[in-house]
């Protein structure tokens, strides 16, 4: 062993103090989206839920579709718990691509089906700058705390655990906007959603790749 | 490798408990697979053994986050191979950085005309550098031999040195100008 090892070792066995182990990933994550969920829920209380919240909650589209965005951030939010981790896999990572897969290609479908039954008029496109003030408003806030608690996995896996910190937070608020604020062209929740969803996300990315690094 | 009564994961239960000796003896059991780990990474020795010393670093920091239920050398070999990662990220750096210094003052083929040969030149330049870099305030040693040598990055080697972003980079310029100054002649160009 070289000196400057024996030396290192030496100071960390000196420097050892009884630690508090982590619990489980997935109670973290389940305190985690306990919180989120308060959060969100606060905003959506404070604003009230939409006049026509029980007309949208009979229609199966829709309501698969909010299943699918909330789906996509609890998966999310698991699996930035389990990448934190040295001795789980990465390929954790992949575990809320399928939701955001349904999501994604239900707003897809969403828009074709607008446009058969308003013709061009679907494809209109507006500004709703309230809806990315909320879900970036609230979303990285929620990005932030999930960094906080998941601080030392900034030595092992940086850029994955921001990501889907980042993907974790931002559907989570969509979904809760979607309970007062519905667009109703699935063109434009795609646009102000996703995009939303996108820049939380690669914002958690960012962060990731520089200040969160070792 | 070695693997006591309990395995690893015995001692690294008793070591998060506090207990110094079960944690000394489980990081010298690790280090013939750590250096394994890191060696798949790196080719020098060098750089395998300061790879380790990070490893060991992180595995310090990381305690709490392993559960004694699962088994810790997937544990050890995931912080292992991110330390190497870095390791290998800093020369490709690093090698970005330096150039191969030419013998400028050669001008005949036949080395001997040229009044000495090149190991000779090389061991006066390297004396010259040596000789200008001792020179230097400890500060901006300390800043130039983190951010220049072993090519950390600035938020890495503030980590490093408990100096701030901003002070390491007035103390590395200030190094590189007297550098300059010293080595050039008093030229300012590169």
């Amino acid at each position: 062993m070289s000196r400057r090892t024996e030396e290192v070792l030496a100071d960390l066995v000196a420097d050892l103090r009884p630690v508090q182990r982590l619990a489980a990933p997935g109670w973290r994550a389940a305190g985690w989206l306990a919180t989120a969920a308060a959060i969100v829920g606060a905003a959506v209380a404070w604003h009230g839920l939409r006049p026509d919240i029980g007309a949208r909650l009979a229609l199966p589209y829709e309501v698969g579709q909010w299943l699918a965005s909330v789906a996509t951030g609890v998966l999310a939010a698991v699996a930035a718990f389990l990448v934190a981790l040295p001795d789980r896999s990465p390929r954790w990572a992949l575990l809320p691509l399928p939701a955001l897969a349904v999501w994604l290609a239900s707003l897809g479908w969403g828009c074709f089906a607008d446009l058969a039954r308003m013709g061009p008029q679907a494809l209109a496109l507006g500004t709703s700058w309230s809806c990315l003030r909320f879900i970036i408003g609230v979303g990285l806030p929620l990005l932030g705390s999930m960094l906080w608690v998941l601080r030392h996995a900034a030595s092992i896996r940086p850029v994955p655990v921001a990501l889907l910190a980042g993907l974790a937070a931002a559907p989570l608020c969509s979904a809760g906007l979607s309970l007062f604020h519905h667009l109703d062209a699935a063109l434009m929740i795609l646009l102000w959603h996703g995009g939303a969803i996108a820049l939380v996300t690669g914002l958690g990315g960012a962060v990731g790749r520089t200040v969160y690094t070792r | 490798m070695e693997r006591p009564d309990g395995g690893w994961e015995a001692l690294m239960a008793r070591a998060q408990a506090g207990d110094a000796r079960a944690y000394d003896a489980l990081l010298r059991q690790v280090l013939p697979f750590l250096r394994a780990v890191c060696r798949r990474r790196l080719g020098s020795s060098t750089e395998v053994e300061e790879a380790v010393q990070d490893a060991l670093l992180t595995i310090h920091r990381l305690r709490h986050t392993y559960d004694p239920a699962r088994p810790l050398q997937p544990w050890l070999a995931t912080i292992a191979d991110r330390r190497a990662v870095d390791r290998l990220r800093r020369s490709g750096r690093r090698a970005r950085h330096e150039t191969v210094l030419e013998p400028l003052s050669e001008t005949l083929a036949a080395p001997a005309a040229n009044g000495w040969d090149h190991a000779s030149e090389e061991q006066l330049a390297a004396k010259q550098l040596r000789d200008a870099v001792s020179g230097l305030p400890s500060s901006q040693r300390r800043a130039l031999a983190l951010t220049k040598l072993q090519g950390l990055s600035l938020a890495e080697a503030s980590a490093r040195s408990g100096l701030s972003v901003g002070a390491l980079k007035v103390a590395t310029h200030r190094a590189l100008q007297t550098l300059r100054t010293r080595l050039g002649g008093g030229k300012s160009s590169r």
